[in-house]
């Protein structure tokens, strides 16, 4: 049987794959047939009856299987009724009609059944103007209501789920998208249908309300206006916003998304960002956000951000114009010789980070340069065998296997989480190695809780199990794993840096880049939908390892001739006395406890979007621009380079951050400053191999996406899916392009720091520097807590709920103790303070 | 030609006894046609709740682009409108507006009325934007003035019918 | 009878040590299509053809039994639990051995709370003794029950709404396809019979499919328990061969015994709420599947509701009416919604507000209801509607000008509660 099916759709003959929904196939020839409940993203369960059609099979003889045909030669079909073209699949000769009179009266039923509860509120309604309810019945409606108003139900109409999510119970039309959504796609089912009948109504069952890092993607696929979010409420009127495309400022995964910024009187006038959407990238994000992403863009509008450049005059940090800060800095970086180093943080744009090494490199004839926080190693072992160009995670499913070690997706990552769960759903088996439970054990079955300080030997262990044929080993849980990774068709592979030091982490990549090389000429690595892929603590590591932020590698991966200092020998060096100068870019080491204080520097340059404690210690405090006020371009830990664009005006005379580097650069005796950001990224794309052939109309470009889910139509919800400006670009492992050879994997020390060790792990909503500006989100941030096994806390004293300062990067926080036996022994796990990765032995103070 | 002089004469002696036909504006004034499309105002219900609902229907349909409306939530505890939510910012640009009078055809509410004040000058661009306070009329004499606290549970209609809200 | 030493004096369980030690499952199969049973829930689909949908490679099978009468007027399998469990048990088994399932649920409305307990205690005999549990009569067919309690939803009748609630989801129908018999409970293939349905299965193995045949009509042969009530001398469960008319039934002897207080017949419910209601001339039609149909109704499960002629069929409709509309599941739009306007629009019709336009409405929204629901529940609902309107207009017509004189159009009506 061919994978084909022909059938016919209003007199339009068409082609599609077998198993094709006829709502769909009708999607396909922009013959769309109105639909309230069915989502391309989730299983039909023809609810709602919009989507009524009359569907006809070709009779087919009964003796001799052979079609009917009527006497002009033309096949006989019969007609059954009415059906729910959500819920049919296409079959071969298949006949659908969508314009009979039949089918336009049962549209124009449903609508008026839908009407009768509806308040019809469409003026002050936040879904007015972009409402799939609104539109169909403007396109399908009687025009008229027969319905008295004084019949209808009065319900509640400001109902919080949540602190984030309202419910209008008046407007729900019972589609059930949203409790589907928490069900199918993120199996988080805290809300419910309950009760039934008129009465049927949507709950929630979680305490606090609505606890799911994805609610507010329950808002974009409502199809009326029932589900709000507390931040956009009454905010401003769908057509009054302008979109914008942009990313999230904290997620490696690149996750696509879209400003709608409004002017604003209480503003005085500036475009403010309204809310944040997501944009359709299916092999990104597909169409899902996680609620940090959506609440987070407080910060770049929050009321102490830095405006102007500030000098250190007298002790004191006074305002002062650009020119005399930007002379200062060139000034003071010149005369310390090579005695300067610069840090930056990884936030920033690839652009900026460019420059940013060019300046210390060409311009200062410094190596001393390297992330601030150095957490995961291993992008120059990405940059080889890296997951390869043309993959989505979408892709993989039955026969195939992904690997996760040292990673909590689900808080890290959630994008990531929620596709790996899917590709699990497929089919796909899961390899998960960590040192404690996380959420992704529940759909693996090859789940390995290591000990403390054994992640390598045990990686160690499966990449040898996977080169053994299986015979000859024994059958150790390690085993079975490995199996299951050599027997599979393509191998995703995740590290992260939970408990690991950032030496085990280099050690780690290494080790998965030969478990994905072993077969050799038929090796995983270099094919689509195989290769690795870092949990990257930020939005744009991966760009700092490709600009060259490090001491030992410039622009592309080329090594250094003489490497310089790291980010820890720069610390150190700043205590001494040994360099004199530091320039931090985006970055806060004295607050996140990584340096003790300015030490013996003579000078410190920050450069920054707020008064950080690092920045209250420094000589010149350099405004800069947040990501919503510019653009640039931010690479994905599936690196993807993708463009953000400008969607305010900038705070104060901030200026972005490429800007400030070259015209220092400029004062330091490099060429005049590029006066575009897509100036600076063609220089980049010359300096870098791998990003050649790249250039901002590229990144721009755009494809029809599958499913059609942005339409003007806006059936499945959502104006602001449609991706109009750049599904961005991979850039190529080399192991794609040949064969790479297998990596020497350095003896790495794993002793232990002490009797019982801290390992601080990740939570979605961990307080930060950004995320603390969205006042929404203070409620669901992650306390601190040690979570600790109870013999391990009665050795230490430590009972549950009790309150102890714990050491954390050199200053007391206080936590709360919770006993949970899911923790190893010897292990306290962190959660709820900055993460960082590495262990530290735990020091409660007194 | 004496006699054309006399004519005319005549004709300017019949117009001096007369009733003149303009009027000394500013100190007289005459009263505006009933359908006269002058100055916006924005008006209450009788108890004092504002009728315009913040539904910014009048922005989009003005073709000028001079009204912006920013909207907010009612309180029972402060309570402008009798819906669920009101106009807490309401500007007219009256350099842009051209009194087409669509903003009135939009409102759900009638909230928004052309009235018959024509006596719009200024001497600079940020005084011809007139604000919620200038527009809106006075609290009607039994009423009283927005916010208002009231008993929960008065008004829960989404949108207030045009008279007698509940 | 419902002890379990009396029911094996009289013969139980020997049907189904027959069925095990003669007949291979496909042969069981054959027989009960041979006998032309059909479903007693009010369908009246083919038994034996329904078992033999179910694939036969091996797996994960089950019986549900549908206990979860709720319609209005029938409580005809209420006393099959109370006063015989066991044919119902041993049914249920032929059938179990007939798929291949070893798992049998039986599905009771909440209400049979205390009426279960004579099913739970059959069970148990049935387990003490042997007759459920592994290696039963010392063959190799192993097989369980178990009884399940809805939560008083009258849609767990449907065989998907029932099949979800037993999982423990929300009682809500699904969309056919995927049918029970391919995905049904947990996923797999799964037969929904009726409680009076499986009780007649014994009687067939033990007799033959030809005396079967041999009760009955030929397009519906056996006996049918049919569940009298209103307002007859004597309301009750009878059980009655298939072919007999209504009007033996309300006014035989040994049946209704004639309407209450001697006063005059008006209509009849045939399968309580869910047929439409048909008037004296068809008291002449006979009990079977197809019998009603010229007069445009359906016997269903055999609920018969009688009405004299002092009911007001406006008042009879609003409380169906209001029956479907507090009993819709609320899954799909055509009977959430529609279920509801005709509730209120009767209401202000029977209350005395109504206008001539009101009735039209009504008559369209149901209309409209037809055809476009889900499941059959909000089919079922617009039966009592359209049926009173097609046979007794005139009251409808009386309420509606008797209400315009009354009140103004306009004035709001206390809209009813649940």
């Amino acid at each position: 049987m061919s994978d084909q099916v022909n059938l016919t759709i209003d007199g339009v003959e068409l082609s599609v794959p077998n198993g094709t929904l006829v709502v769909d196939a009708a999607k396909m020839i922009e013959n769309p047939i109105p639909v309230f409940c069915y989502h391309p993203k989730m299983a039909p369960v023809g609810m709602c009856r919009m989507c009524l059609v009359e569907i006809g099979l070709p009779v087919r003889d009964r003796n001799s299987g052979e079609p009917v045909l009527n006497d002009d030669g033309t096949p006989q079909v019969s007609f059954r009724g009415l059906q729910t073209a959500c819920t049919v699949q296409v079959s071969e000769g298949m006949v659908v009609r969508t314009t009979t009179e039949v089918v336009t009266k049962a549209r124009e039923d449903v609508i008026e059944f839908l009407l009768t509860s509806h308040p019809l509120d469409c003026p002050i309604c936040d879904k007015g103007g972009e409402c799939p309810l609104q539109n169909l019945t403007m396109e399908h409606g009687k025009g008229t209501s027969r319905m008295d108003y004084s019949l209808k139900m009065k319900l509640d109409k400001h109902v919080p789920l949540g602190e984030l999510i309202y419910l209008d119970r008046e407007r729900c039309i019972q589609c059930g998208r949203c409790v589907r959504f928490q069900e199918e796609i993120v199996d988080d089912p805290v809300i419910r249908f309950h009760n039934r009948g008129r009465s049927l109504e949507i709950v929630t069952m979680s305490d606090p309300g609505f606890d799911s890092y994805w609610s507010g993607n329950t808002t974009d696929i409502c199809p009326v206006g029932a589900l709000t979010t507390a931040d956009f409420r009454f905010g401003a009127r769908p057509w009054e916003l302008t979109p914008v495309a942009t990313l999230s400022p904290h997620c490696p995964s690149g996750a696509n998304m879209t400003f709608s910024t409004r002017r604003e009187a209480k503003s005085g006038g500036r475009s403010v960002i309204k809310r944040i959407m997501p944009r359709q990238n299916e092999p990104v994000n597909e169409i899902w956000i996680s609620d940090r992403d959506r609440f987070v863009h407080h910060f770049a509008d929050a009321p102490d951000r830095l405006k102007k450049p500030l000098m250190r005059k007298n002790g004191q940090l006074v305002e002062v114009e650009w020119g005399e800060a930007l002379d200062a800095v060139a000034g003071k970086l010149q005369q310390s010789g090579t005695a300067v180093a610069g840090l930056s943080g990884d936030r920033v744009s690839n652009e900026d980070m460019f420059l940013f090494q060019k300046l210390f490199r060409q311009g200062l004839k410094s190596h001393n340069i390297d992330l601030a926080n150095r957490r995961l190693a291993g992008g120059d072992v990405v940059a080889k065998v890296g997951i390869s160009q043309g993959s989505n995670l979408l892709n993989l499913g039955q026969g195939d296997a992904i690997v996760v070690i040292a990673s909590d997706l689900h808080e890290e990552v959630p994008v990531w989480w929620l596709r790996v769960k899917q590709a699990a759903q497929r089919g796909a088996e899961l390899v998960i190695l960590n040192l404690r439970p996380t959420r992704l054990d529940e759909c693996s079955r090859n789940v390995i809780h290591y000990q403390p300080g054994q992640a390598i030997a045990t990686l160690r262990q499966l990449v040898n199990d996977a080169k053994v044929a299986a015979a000859d080993a024994d059958n150790s849980p390690i085993k079975a794993a490995a199996d299951v990774i050599m027997q599979a068709n393509n191998v995703v592979a995740f590290y992260g840096a939970e408990g690991l030091t950032y030496a085990e982490t280099d050690a780690v990549a290494r080790l998965l880049a030969n478990l994905l090389l072993i077969k050799n000429e038929e090796a995983y690595a270099g094919r689509p939908n195989n290769g690795l892929i870092p949990v990257w603590p930020h939005n744009n590591t991966q760009g700092a390892w490709d600009m060259g932020i490090h001491p030992a590698l410039e622009p592309g991966y080329k090594p250094a001739a003489k490497p310089g200092m790291r980010a820890n020998e720069v610390y150190a060096a700043a205590q001494t006395g040994a360099l004199k100068a530091l320039f931090l870019l985006a970055a806060d080491p004295i607050g996140d406890g990584l340096m003790a204080g300015r030490g013996q520097l003579d000078f410190l340059v920050v450069q920054e979007l707020f008064l950080t404690e690092t920045a209250a210690q420094a000589d010149v405090v350099l405004p800069a621009q947040s990501w919503a006020e510019r653009e640039g371009t931010f690479t994905s830990g599936e690196r993807r380079v993708q463009r953000y664009y400008p969607a305010i005006q900038p705070v104060g005379e901030a200026r972005p951050d490429w800007q400030i580097l070259a015209q220092i650069g400029e004062r330091v005796g490099l060429e005049k400053p590029a006066f575009a950001a897509s100036l600076v990224f063609r220089d980049l794309a010359k300096a870098v191999p791998q990003y050649k052939g790249m250039d901002y109309r590229a990144l721009a470009r755009v494809e029809k996406q599958w499913p059609d889910v942005g339409g003007d139509d806006l059936y499945y919800g959502g104006n602001a899916y449609e991706n109009r400006v750049g599904l961005g670009m991979q850039w190529p492992a080399a192991a794609e392009s040949g064969a790479v050879d297998h990596f020497e994997v350095a003896d790495v020390d794993s002793e232990l720091p002490g009797k019982v060790v801290v390992v601080r792990t990740a939570a979605l909503f961990t307080p930060g520097t950004l995320i603390n500006h969205t006042e929404l989100l203070q409620a669901r941030m992650a306390q601190p807590t040690l979570i600790i096994q109870a013999a391990d806390a009665a050795k230490l004293q430590l009972a549950q709920g009790e309150k102890v300062m714990v050491e954390v990067a050199g200053r007391g926080v206080e936590t709360a103790v919770r006993l949970s036996e899911d923790t190893p022994e010897g292990v306290a796990l962190l959660r709820g303070v900055p993460y960082q990765a590495g262990l530290t032995e735990l020091k409660v103070m007194g | 030609m004496i006699g054309e002089l006399i004519k005319g004469m005549a004709t300017t002696l019949k117009h001096m006894f007369r009733d003149p036909v303009t009027i000394q504006y500013p100190d007289i004034k005459r009263p505006p046609r009933t359908r006269f499309k002058g100055r916006h105002e924005l008006k209450r219900y009788d108890n004092g709740l504002e009728r315009c609902i913040g539904c910014s229907l009048c922005a989009a349909a003005c073709p000028a682009d001079a009204i912006f409306v920013e909207a907010s939530e009612n309180t029972d505890e402060q309570r402008f409108s009798p819906g669920e939510r009101y106009a807490s910012t309401y500007e007219i640009n009256m350099l842009r507006c051209i009194f087409c009078g669509y903003c009135e055809d939009a409102c759900p509410t009638q909230a928004i009325v052309l009235e018959n004040k024509y006596e719009l000058s200024f001497y600079d661009r940020a005084s011809a934007i007139y604000t919620k306070e200038m527009l809106i009329v006075d609290v009607p004499v039994n009423g009283n003035p927005t916010p208002q606290a009231v008993e929960p549970g008065t008004f829960d209609k989404p949108i207030p019918d045009m008279e007698d809200p509940r | 009878m419902h002890k379990l030493e009396v029911y094996r004096a009289n013969g139980g369980y020997e049907a189904l040590q027959k069925v095990l030690n003669e007949y291979q499952p496909g042969e069981v199969i054959d027989i009960v299509k041979a006998s032309g049973l059909r479903g007693r829930g009010g369908a009246g689909f083919p038994t034996g053809l329904k078992w033999s949908f179910i694939p036969k490679a091996p797996g994960e099978k089950y019986i549900v039994v549908n206990s979860d009468e709720s319609e209005m007027g029938t409580f005809k399998d209420r006393e099959l639990l109370e006063k015989n469990p066991h044919q119902v048990i041993e049914g249920a088994m032929i059938a179990a051995y007939a798929i291949g399932a070893k798992q049998i649920y039986n599905y009771m409305r909440g209400e049979f709370m205390g009426i279960g307990q004579h099913f739970e205690e059959a069970l148990k005999a049935c387990y003490d003794a042997g007759i459920l549990g592994d290696n039963i009569f010392g063959t190799d067919f192993s097989c369980r029950m178990y009884g399940y309690y809805g939560a008083g939803a009258y849609i767990c009748g449907e065989e998907t709404a029932l099949l979800s609630s037993l999982q423990g989801d929300l009682g809500q129908p699904w969309s056919k396809p995927p049918f029970p018999a391919i995905e049904g409970l947990y996923k797999k293939p799964t037969v929904v019979n009726n409680t009076e349905t499986l009780a007649n299965v014994p009687p067939i193995i033990t007799n033959g499919a030809d005396w079967y045949k041999s009760i009955g009509t030929a397009q519906s042969p056996g006996p049918k328990i049919v569940c009298l009530s209103g307002h007859v001398n004597n309301p009750g469960n009878y059980e009655v061969e298939m072919g007999m008319t209504f009007h033996e039934l309300v006014y035989g002897e040994n049946y209704g015994g004639g309407i209450r207080g001697g006063k005059k017949f008006k209509a009849l419910l045939p399968s309580g709420g869910s047929g439409p209601v048909v008037k004296e001339d068809a008291l002449k039609a006979p009990i079977t599947y197809e019998g009603l149909t010229p007069y445009g109704s359906t016997v269903g499960s055999a609920s018969v509701v009688v009405m004299d002629e002092t009911t007001d069929m406006v008042w009879a409709a609003l409380k169906m009416v209001h029956f479907f509309k507090h009993e819709s599941c609320g899954k799909c739009t055509p009977c959430r919604e529609g279920t509801f306007w005709m509730e209120r629009l009767l209401h202000r019709i029977y209350e005395g507000h109504g206008t001539e336009q009101d009735l039209e409405v009504l008559q369209s929204v149901a209309t409209q209801i037809k055809g476009k629901t889900l499941c059959a529940l909000g089919e079922f609902a617009v039966n009592p509607v359209l049926s009173t309107i097609r046979h007794f207009f005139d009251e409808y017509k009386a309420k509606v000008q008797g209400g315009q004189k009354k009140v103004a159009a306009k004035t709001a009506v206390p809209t009813p509660t649940d």
